[in-house]
């Protein structure tokens, strides 16, 4: 299954500068797998090593917000990464 | 006080719309929006306030003008270069509209002076760039019940959120904090000059709405903004029982200072857990860099097998020697100099420095107790 994920400016040095990428999985987990699989270090940005989303990290799902790594996520959807800026 | 002959001419073009009208323009007379950070967003939401007749504008920035500032910054010119900030935006937005007032505070927002200078505004634009700075504003707002336009832009990407006392969420309900940490310099990411007029001008539109009591804010939404692709995403945020400032049992009940954050480290740095190292030592794979940067002597005391000390004063200039398999794990009593060496690391191009949170005490605390921490 494969939905489109939405990469936070902050993080576009991990994928080339793409802002939208393709990636497969059923959950938001095996889709950061799947992140992880082509953008080495990713995944680390995104969640700790005990696997919890980071303070400055949120997630949507189709514009919901997810706020577990189980969340589900289907064919065709498109995941947010929100990442918090500083810039003014 | 009633709007002059001059000023019914100046707003003729707001005077004509039925939402603002004479009153609304009135209300914008009486209203007074504070804009901390005159810099790249501050700068065109002041020059739209003061145009559309807010009666007292109040700017708060510490900064004098520098040459990469003109970038982006519109109130300022090459003529300015070395002055006071608040100083000569003053002038042009007074040039700009003599029937206002504009307030200047040259200061640093503190925990102990925040709510002295904010309690003097109706309304609250944060244009600043340290999250430090954002969180403190962001609770003096709640803990004062002024509403909060905010925005932060990154190179090509932008955001904005209004909070509303009583109607929404507020910035910790969005990101609840971010861990402290002591950094004195951030990494330069770049910044497209004209984001921050979009996001700016944004953030006028807001406090404009908010003062004539028109329109819908944009309160439980976040909006993104994408320039290079024109994008505008909005997303919605919901307001949390649990945050630590506006949630039922607020903890936060007096501004606080969280420290001088390295946004650019506190934000890309990689946080190991004692428990997390022990793990990723013990797995597989290539060894792990690990850079201890605490002094000799307490290197010396102990350290963790297979680092190497490189004191945190010769990093800089010693960064070559953490190249190895993967970005260096740095290392250091209490997790606040291995922060600091991260943000060294990422000036100086490595992409993906760790640290260990807590440092060594922590290590001690949950992996090895019999491990000596020499004080440092
Ligand atoms: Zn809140």
């Amino acid at each position: 299954m494969s939905c489109t994920v939405h990469i936070p400016s902050p993080l576009r040095s991990y994928t080339a500068g793409a802002h939208r990428v393709p990636a497969d999985g059923a959950t938001l987990e095996e889709v950061l797998a799947s992140l992880e699989g082509r953008f080495t270090g990713i995944r680390f940005r995104i969640v700790d090593e005990q696997s919890h989303i980071r303070p400055h990290i949120r997630f949507y799902v189709n514009a919901r917000e997810a706020q577990e790594l189980c969340a589900p996520v289907g064919a065709g959807d498109a995941v947010h990464v929100i990442c918090a800026l500083t810039g003014g | 006080m009633a709007l002059s002959a001059n000023e019914r001419a100046r707003y003729r073009r707001h005077l004509s719309l039925p939402e603002i009208g004479p009153a609304g323009q009135q209300r914008l007379k009486n209203t007074r929006v504070l804009v901390v950070g005159t810099g790249g967003l501050g700068c065109p939401a002041a020059l739209y306030l003061a145009a559309a007749g807010i009666g007292t504008l109040g700017l708060v920035d510490f900064d004098r003008v520098e040459l990469s500032n003109l970038q982006r910054q519109v109130l300022f010119g090459t003529e300015d270069l070395g002055q006071l900030k608040v100083e000569v935006a003053r002038e042009r937005l007074l040039a700009l509209n003599p029937d206002i007032e504009v307030l200047v505070h040259a200061l640093t927002l503190r925990a102990d002076n925040v709510c002295e200078v904010i309690e003097d505004y109706d309304i609250v634009l944060d244009g600043s760039d340290r999250l430090s700075t954002r969180y403190l504003i962001n609770d003096a707002c709640v803990l004062l019940g002024r509403p909060l336009v905010t925005a932060a832009i990154h190179r090509f990407e932008g955001q904005a959120m209004t909070y509303i006392p009583g109607l929404g969420p507020c910035y910790r309900c969005l990101f609840p904090q971010i861990e402290e940490g002591a950094v004195a310099s951030c990494a330069e990411a770049g910044v497209l000059g004209v984001l921050p007029g979009v996001l700016g001008t944004l953030q006028a539109n807001e406090a404009i709405k908010i003062a004539a009591g028109i329109g819908a804010p944009l309160v439980g939404r976040l909006l993104s903004y994408d320039a290079l692709e024109l994008r505008f995403t909005e997303l919605p945020i919901s307001r949390r029982d649990d945050c630590l400032v506006c949630g039922e049992h607020p903890d936060i009940t007096a501004p606080r200072d969280i420290g001088p954050v390295c946004d650019s480290a506190t934000l890309t740095a990689r946080r190991l857990s004692a428990i997390g190292l022990r793990d990723l030592l013990a797995s597989a794979g290539p060894p792990l860099v690990l850079i201890d940067v605490r002094e000799p002597r307490e290197f010396a005391a102990e350290h963790l097998q297979g680092a190497r000390n490189i004191p945190l004063r010769e990093l800089e200039s010693r960064l070559a020697e953490c190249a190895g398999h993967g970005d260096p794990v740095f290392l250091c009593r209490s997790g606040r100099r291995s922060l600091l060496a991260c943000a060294i690391a990422l000036r100086g191009g490595i992409a993906a420095p760790g640290h260990l949170e807590g440092g060594l005490l922590a290590w001690a605390a949950e992996v090895d107790a019999d491990f000596e921490v020499a004080s440092d």
